[in-house]
Protein backbone atom coordinates (compact mmCIF):
# COMPACT_ATOMS: atom_id res chain seq x y z
CA UNK A 1 0.00 0.00 0.00
CA UNK A 2 2.81 2.38 0.86
CA UNK A 3 4.51 1.58 -2.46
CA UNK A 4 1.38 2.46 -4.49
CA UNK A 5 0.90 5.79 -2.68
CA UNK A 6 4.54 6.75 -3.25
CA UNK A 7 4.07 5.65 -6.89
CA UNK A 8 1.21 8.12 -7.26
CA UNK A 9 3.40 10.97 -5.98
CA UNK A 10 5.89 10.59 -8.85
CA UNK A 11 5.21 12.65 -12.01
CA UNK A 12 3.42 10.38 -14.44
CA UNK A 13 4.71 9.98 -18.00
CA UNK A 14 3.05 7.58 -20.47
CA UNK A 15 5.04 4.51 -21.46
CA UNK A 16 4.07 4.74 -25.12
CA UNK A 17 4.22 7.99 -27.09
CA UNK A 18 2.19 8.57 -30.28
CA UNK A 19 4.88 9.47 -32.74
CA UNK A 20 3.59 8.77 -36.22
CA UNK A 21 0.92 11.47 -36.47
CA UNK A 22 3.09 14.23 -35.04
CA UNK A 23 4.90 16.28 -37.63
CA UNK A 24 8.29 14.84 -38.46
CA UNK A 25 11.32 16.96 -39.31
CA UNK A 26 11.71 16.77 -43.11
CA UNK A 27 15.18 15.35 -42.44
CA UNK A 28 13.57 11.98 -41.60
CA UNK A 29 13.21 9.42 -44.41
CA UNK A 30 10.30 7.10 -45.19
CA UNK A 31 10.68 3.48 -44.02
CA UNK A 32 11.12 0.65 -46.54
CA UNK A 33 8.77 -2.14 -45.49
CA UNK A 34 9.03 -4.79 -48.23
CA UNK A 35 11.49 -7.62 -47.64
CA UNK A 36 12.36 -7.91 -51.35
CA UNK A 37 14.06 -4.52 -51.27
CA UNK A 38 16.62 -5.83 -48.75
CA UNK A 39 17.13 -9.31 -50.17
CA UNK A 40 18.65 -7.99 -53.44
CA UNK A 41 22.46 -8.51 -53.54
CA UNK A 42 24.93 -5.62 -53.86
CA UNK A 43 25.77 -6.32 -57.50
CA UNK A 44 22.19 -5.86 -58.74
CA UNK A 45 21.83 -2.32 -57.48
CA UNK A 46 22.55 0.70 -59.66
CA UNK A 47 24.71 3.63 -58.42
CA UNK A 48 21.67 5.66 -57.33
CA UNK A 49 20.25 2.80 -55.33
CA UNK A 50 23.59 2.24 -53.61
CA UNK A 51 23.67 5.91 -52.66
CA UNK A 52 20.13 5.64 -51.34
CA UNK A 53 21.11 2.66 -49.19
CA UNK A 54 24.09 4.50 -47.73
CA UNK A 55 21.94 7.52 -47.02
CA UNK A 56 19.40 5.33 -45.23
CA UNK A 57 22.17 3.92 -43.03
CA UNK A 58 23.03 7.41 -41.74
CA UNK A 59 19.76 9.35 -41.67
CA UNK A 60 16.98 8.93 -39.08
CA UNK A 61 13.87 7.12 -40.35
CA UNK A 62 10.21 7.67 -39.50
CA UNK A 63 8.26 5.02 -37.60
CA UNK A 64 6.19 2.75 -39.86
CA UNK A 65 2.41 3.16 -39.64
CA UNK A 66 0.44 0.28 -38.21
CA UNK A 67 -1.33 -0.12 -41.55
CA UNK A 68 1.72 -1.48 -43.41
CA UNK A 69 3.28 -4.92 -42.89
CA UNK A 70 6.23 -6.72 -44.40
CA UNK A 71 4.16 -9.84 -45.08
CA UNK A 72 3.47 -11.16 -48.59
CA UNK A 73 -0.22 -10.36 -48.20
CA UNK A 74 0.32 -6.63 -47.76
CA UNK A 75 -1.24 -4.75 -50.68
CA UNK A 76 -0.99 -0.93 -50.75
CA UNK A 77 -4.04 -0.61 -53.03
CA UNK A 78 -6.23 -2.68 -50.72
CA UNK A 79 -4.90 -0.79 -47.67
CA UNK A 80 -5.84 2.47 -49.35
CA UNK A 81 -9.30 1.15 -50.15
CA UNK A 82 -9.81 0.04 -46.54
CA UNK A 83 -8.73 3.47 -45.28
CA UNK A 84 -11.19 5.14 -47.62
CA UNK A 85 -14.02 2.90 -46.44
CA UNK A 86 -13.19 3.54 -42.77
CA UNK A 87 -15.57 5.75 -40.81
CA UNK A 88 -14.81 7.43 -37.45
CA UNK A 89 -11.52 5.57 -37.22
CA UNK A 90 -13.16 2.13 -37.10
CA UNK A 91 -10.43 0.29 -39.00
CA UNK A 92 -11.47 -3.08 -37.57
CA UNK A 93 -14.90 -2.82 -39.16
CA UNK A 94 -13.52 -1.60 -42.49
CA UNK A 95 -11.05 -4.50 -42.64
CA UNK A 96 -13.80 -6.96 -41.74
CA UNK A 97 -15.94 -5.65 -44.60
CA UNK A 98 -12.99 -5.96 -46.99
CA UNK A 99 -12.17 -9.55 -46.02
CA UNK A 100 -15.85 -10.50 -46.20
CA UNK A 101 -16.06 -8.89 -49.65
CA UNK A 102 -13.07 -10.86 -50.94
CA UNK A 103 -14.44 -14.06 -49.43
CA UNK A 104 -17.82 -13.41 -51.03
CA UNK A 105 -16.22 -12.81 -54.43
CA UNK A 106 -14.28 -16.05 -54.12
CA UNK A 107 -17.40 -17.97 -53.14
CA UNK A 108 -19.39 -16.66 -56.09
CA UNK A 109 -16.61 -17.34 -58.55
CA UNK A 110 -16.00 -20.88 -57.26
CA UNK A 111 -19.72 -21.58 -57.50
CA UNK A 112 -19.70 -20.36 -61.09
CA UNK A 113 -16.61 -22.45 -61.77
CA UNK A 114 -18.18 -25.65 -60.57
CA UNK A 115 -21.41 -25.06 -62.46
CA UNK A 116 -19.65 -24.20 -65.72
CA UNK A 117 -18.77 -26.69 -68.44
CA UNK A 118 -15.17 -27.77 -69.21
CA UNK A 119 -14.58 -25.19 -71.95
CA UNK A 120 -15.73 -22.21 -69.87
CA UNK A 121 -13.78 -23.18 -66.74
CA UNK A 122 -10.47 -21.76 -67.95
CA UNK A 123 -11.91 -18.32 -68.50
CA UNK A 124 -13.39 -17.92 -65.00
CA UNK A 125 -11.09 -15.96 -62.67
CA UNK A 126 -11.21 -17.15 -59.07
CA UNK A 127 -8.53 -15.04 -57.38
CA UNK A 128 -10.41 -12.20 -55.59
CA UNK A 129 -7.32 -9.96 -55.57
CA UNK A 130 -6.93 -10.03 -59.34
CA UNK A 131 -10.67 -9.39 -59.68
CA UNK A 132 -10.38 -6.40 -57.34
CA UNK A 133 -7.41 -4.92 -59.19
CA UNK A 134 -8.92 -5.50 -62.61
CA UNK A 135 -12.27 -4.02 -61.55
CA UNK A 136 -10.51 -0.92 -60.19
CA UNK A 137 -8.53 -0.59 -63.43
CA UNK A 138 -11.76 -0.75 -65.41
CA UNK A 139 -13.28 2.01 -63.27
CA UNK A 140 -10.40 4.48 -63.61
CA UNK A 141 -11.25 7.48 -65.83
CA UNK A 142 -8.73 8.53 -68.51
CA UNK A 143 -9.46 12.28 -68.57
CA UNK A 144 -11.12 14.45 -65.98
CA UNK A 145 -12.89 17.79 -65.99
CA UNK A 146 -11.63 20.96 -64.31
CA UNK A 147 -13.62 24.14 -63.68
CA UNK A 148 -11.61 26.96 -65.33
CA UNK A 149 -12.64 30.60 -65.32
CA UNK A 150 -12.35 32.54 -68.57
CA UNK A 151 -13.94 35.87 -69.29
CA UNK A 152 -16.21 35.81 -66.25
CA UNK A 153 -17.68 32.38 -66.99
CA UNK A 154 -16.67 28.98 -65.70
CA UNK A 155 -16.10 26.21 -68.24
CA UNK A 156 -15.67 22.47 -67.71
CA UNK A 157 -12.33 21.78 -69.39
CA UNK A 158 -11.04 18.24 -70.10
CA UNK A 159 -7.65 17.72 -68.44
CA UNK A 160 -5.24 14.76 -68.10
CA UNK A 161 -5.26 13.25 -64.60
CA UNK A 162 -2.38 11.88 -62.52
CA UNK A 163 -2.35 8.18 -61.60
CA UNK A 164 -3.06 8.89 -57.96
CA UNK A 165 -6.09 11.03 -58.85
CA UNK A 166 -7.48 8.37 -61.16
CA UNK A 167 -7.10 5.65 -58.55
CA UNK A 168 -8.71 7.89 -55.94
CA UNK A 169 -11.68 8.65 -58.20
CA UNK A 170 -12.23 4.97 -59.00
CA UNK A 171 -12.18 4.01 -55.30
CA UNK A 172 -14.38 6.96 -54.30
CA UNK A 173 -17.00 6.16 -56.93
CA UNK A 174 -17.05 2.52 -55.92
CA UNK A 175 -17.49 3.28 -52.22
CA UNK A 176 -20.16 5.99 -52.64
CA UNK A 177 -22.06 3.82 -55.10
CA UNK A 178 -22.12 0.93 -52.66
CA UNK A 179 -23.05 3.13 -49.73
CA UNK A 180 -25.89 5.02 -51.43
CA UNK A 181 -27.58 2.75 -53.96
CA UNK A 182 -28.33 -0.30 -51.91
CA UNK A 183 -31.33 -1.77 -50.17
CA UNK A 184 -31.21 -1.11 -46.45
CA UNK A 185 -31.18 -4.86 -45.73
CA UNK A 186 -28.19 -5.75 -47.97
CA UNK A 187 -24.82 -5.75 -46.26
CA UNK A 188 -21.99 -3.57 -47.50
CA UNK A 189 -19.79 -6.54 -48.38
CA UNK A 190 -22.59 -8.09 -50.42
CA UNK A 191 -23.17 -4.93 -52.43
CA UNK A 192 -19.42 -4.34 -52.82
CA UNK A 193 -18.86 -7.84 -54.17
CA UNK A 194 -21.71 -7.39 -56.65
CA UNK A 195 -20.30 -4.07 -57.86
CA UNK A 196 -16.74 -5.37 -58.10
CA UNK A 197 -17.81 -8.39 -60.14
CA UNK A 198 -19.89 -6.13 -62.40
CA UNK A 199 -16.94 -3.77 -62.87
CA UNK A 200 -14.74 -6.76 -63.66
CA UNK A 201 -17.19 -7.56 -66.46
CA UNK A 202 -17.28 -3.87 -67.54
CA UNK A 203 -20.88 -3.30 -66.53
CA UNK A 204 -22.60 -1.70 -63.55
CA UNK A 205 -23.16 1.80 -62.21
CA UNK A 206 -19.53 2.73 -61.58
CA UNK A 207 -18.52 1.94 -65.16
CA UNK A 208 -21.56 3.94 -66.29
CA UNK A 209 -20.32 6.90 -64.22
CA UNK A 210 -16.91 6.64 -65.85
CA UNK A 211 -18.48 6.62 -69.31
CA UNK A 212 -20.57 9.67 -68.46
CA UNK A 213 -17.43 11.54 -67.44
CA UNK A 214 -15.78 10.54 -70.70
CA UNK A 215 -18.84 11.71 -72.66
CA UNK A 216 -18.83 15.08 -70.88
CA UNK A 217 -15.12 15.48 -71.63
CA UNK A 218 -15.73 14.60 -75.28
CA UNK A 219 -18.60 17.10 -75.47
CA UNK A 220 -16.40 19.86 -74.03
CA UNK A 221 -13.34 19.08 -76.13
CA UNK A 222 -13.54 22.54 -77.75
CA UNK A 223 -12.54 24.13 -74.43
CA UNK A 224 -9.36 22.09 -74.14
CA UNK A 225 -7.29 25.15 -75.12
CA UNK A 226 -8.37 26.97 -71.95
CA UNK A 227 -5.79 24.94 -70.09
CA UNK A 228 -2.41 26.58 -69.55
CA UNK A 229 -0.38 23.70 -68.24
CA UNK B 1 33.63 51.90 -45.75
CA UNK B 2 29.97 51.09 -45.61
CA UNK B 3 29.44 53.32 -42.56
CA UNK B 4 31.20 56.27 -44.28
CA UNK B 5 29.03 55.86 -47.36
CA UNK B 6 26.08 55.41 -44.93
CA UNK B 7 26.68 58.75 -43.20
CA UNK B 8 26.91 60.64 -46.51
CA UNK B 9 23.72 58.89 -47.69
CA UNK B 10 21.86 59.77 -44.47
CA UNK B 11 22.87 63.43 -44.89
CA UNK B 12 21.55 63.42 -48.44
CA UNK B 13 18.24 61.91 -47.33
CA UNK B 14 17.80 64.41 -44.50
CA UNK B 15 18.53 67.30 -46.93
CA UNK B 16 15.83 65.96 -49.26
CA UNK B 17 13.36 65.73 -46.41
CA UNK B 18 14.12 69.18 -44.97
CA UNK B 19 14.33 70.66 -48.44
CA UNK B 20 16.04 73.75 -49.75
CA UNK B 21 14.47 77.10 -48.79
CA UNK B 22 12.06 75.40 -46.41
CA UNK B 23 10.31 73.33 -49.13
CA UNK B 24 10.96 69.59 -48.71
CA UNK B 25 11.56 67.61 -51.90
CA UNK B 26 10.28 64.31 -50.47
CA UNK B 27 7.11 63.88 -48.43
CA UNK B 28 7.11 60.18 -47.66
CA UNK B 29 3.91 58.70 -46.22
CA UNK B 30 5.78 55.50 -45.22
CA UNK B 31 9.14 55.02 -43.50
CA UNK B 32 12.10 55.04 -45.90
CA UNK B 33 13.10 51.46 -45.04
CA UNK B 34 13.76 48.53 -47.40
CA UNK B 35 11.33 45.57 -47.10
CA UNK B 36 12.53 42.03 -46.47
CA UNK B 37 10.63 40.72 -49.50
CA UNK B 38 10.62 41.09 -53.28
CA UNK B 39 7.48 41.49 -55.43
CA UNK B 40 6.33 38.32 -57.19
CA UNK B 41 6.56 37.94 -60.93
CA UNK B 42 3.49 36.92 -62.93
CA UNK B 43 4.04 33.29 -63.97
CA UNK B 44 4.16 32.94 -67.75
CA UNK B 45 0.99 31.36 -69.10
CA UNK B 46 2.00 28.27 -71.07
CA UNK B 47 -0.17 26.46 -73.59
CA UNK B 48 -2.13 23.28 -73.09
CA UNK B 49 -0.03 20.15 -73.61
CA UNK B 50 -1.11 16.91 -75.33
CA UNK B 51 -4.08 18.44 -77.16
CA UNK B 52 -3.48 16.46 -80.36
CA UNK B 53 -3.30 13.21 -78.41
CA UNK B 54 -6.47 14.08 -76.56
CA UNK B 55 -8.35 14.96 -79.74
CA UNK B 56 -7.21 11.68 -81.38
CA UNK B 57 -8.40 9.80 -78.30
CA UNK B 58 -11.77 11.54 -78.34
CA UNK B 59 -12.24 10.86 -82.05
CA UNK B 60 -11.56 7.19 -81.36
CA UNK B 61 -14.09 7.25 -78.52
CA UNK B 62 -16.72 8.83 -80.76
CA UNK B 63 -16.18 6.14 -83.39
CA UNK B 64 -16.26 3.21 -81.00
CA UNK B 65 -19.04 4.47 -78.72
CA UNK B 66 -16.66 5.04 -75.76
CA UNK B 67 -15.52 1.43 -75.42
CA UNK B 68 -12.02 1.61 -73.93
CA UNK B 69 -10.68 -1.75 -75.06
CA UNK B 70 -10.87 -0.75 -78.75
CA UNK B 71 -8.98 2.53 -78.14
CA UNK B 72 -6.11 1.10 -76.06
CA UNK B 73 -3.40 2.37 -78.48
CA UNK B 74 -4.67 5.94 -78.32
CA UNK B 75 -5.00 5.75 -74.54
CA UNK B 76 -1.40 4.53 -74.18
CA UNK B 77 -0.04 7.25 -76.43
CA UNK B 78 -2.03 9.84 -74.45
CA UNK B 79 -0.54 8.60 -71.17
CA UNK B 80 2.98 8.69 -72.60
CA UNK B 81 2.44 12.24 -73.88
CA UNK B 82 1.19 13.30 -70.43
CA UNK B 83 4.22 11.75 -68.71
CA UNK B 84 6.60 13.47 -71.10
CA UNK B 85 4.86 16.83 -70.60
CA UNK B 86 5.13 16.48 -66.82
CA UNK B 87 8.84 15.59 -67.04
CA UNK B 88 9.42 18.57 -69.35
CA UNK B 89 7.64 20.92 -66.95
CA UNK B 90 9.80 19.66 -64.07
CA UNK B 91 13.04 20.13 -66.03
CA UNK B 92 12.01 23.58 -67.19
CA UNK B 93 11.29 24.72 -63.63
CA UNK B 94 14.85 23.70 -62.65
CA UNK B 95 16.54 25.39 -65.63
CA UNK B 96 14.78 28.76 -65.68
CA UNK B 97 16.17 29.51 -62.20
CA UNK B 98 19.77 29.81 -63.43
CA UNK B 99 19.23 31.85 -66.61
CA UNK B 100 18.59 35.60 -66.64
CA UNK B 101 21.34 36.52 -64.17
CA UNK B 102 18.75 37.22 -61.48
CA UNK B 103 17.34 35.13 -58.68
CA UNK B 104 13.67 34.13 -58.99
CA UNK B 105 11.45 36.13 -56.58
CA UNK B 106 10.79 33.25 -54.16
CA UNK B 107 14.47 32.53 -53.63
CA UNK B 108 15.29 36.24 -53.30
CA UNK B 109 12.58 36.63 -50.62
CA UNK B 110 13.89 33.60 -48.74
CA UNK B 111 17.42 34.98 -48.74
CA UNK B 112 16.27 38.43 -47.58
CA UNK B 113 14.22 36.90 -44.76
CA UNK B 114 17.25 35.04 -43.53
CA UNK B 115 19.38 38.22 -43.53
CA UNK B 116 16.81 40.89 -42.77
CA UNK B 117 17.15 44.65 -42.78
CA UNK B 118 17.98 45.72 -39.19
CA UNK B 119 15.85 48.72 -38.17
CA UNK B 120 16.54 48.74 -34.42
CA UNK B 121 19.61 48.10 -32.33
CA UNK B 122 17.92 45.69 -29.91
Amino acid sequence: MAASISGLLKPWTPRVFLVRWSRYNPYYLEPEVSKEAYSRPETELSAEEKEQRELKALRPIKAATSGVTSSVFDDPVISKFINMMMKHGNKVLAREIMTQTLENIKKKQVEKYHKASEGEREVIECNPYTIFHQALENCKPVVGLASIQKGGKYYQVPIPLTDNRRRFLAMKWMITECQDNKHRRTHMYEKLSQELLAAFGKEGNVIKKKYELHKMAEANRAYAHYRWW
Amino acid sequence: MATQGGIVFQEKVSRLLRGQNGKPVLKPNRALVLKDAVANRKPKKGEASCITEMSVLMACWKQNNFVDSLCSNEINSFYMCVEKAQADAKNKAGQSNIQGGRLPPKQATGLLKRYPNLCKEI
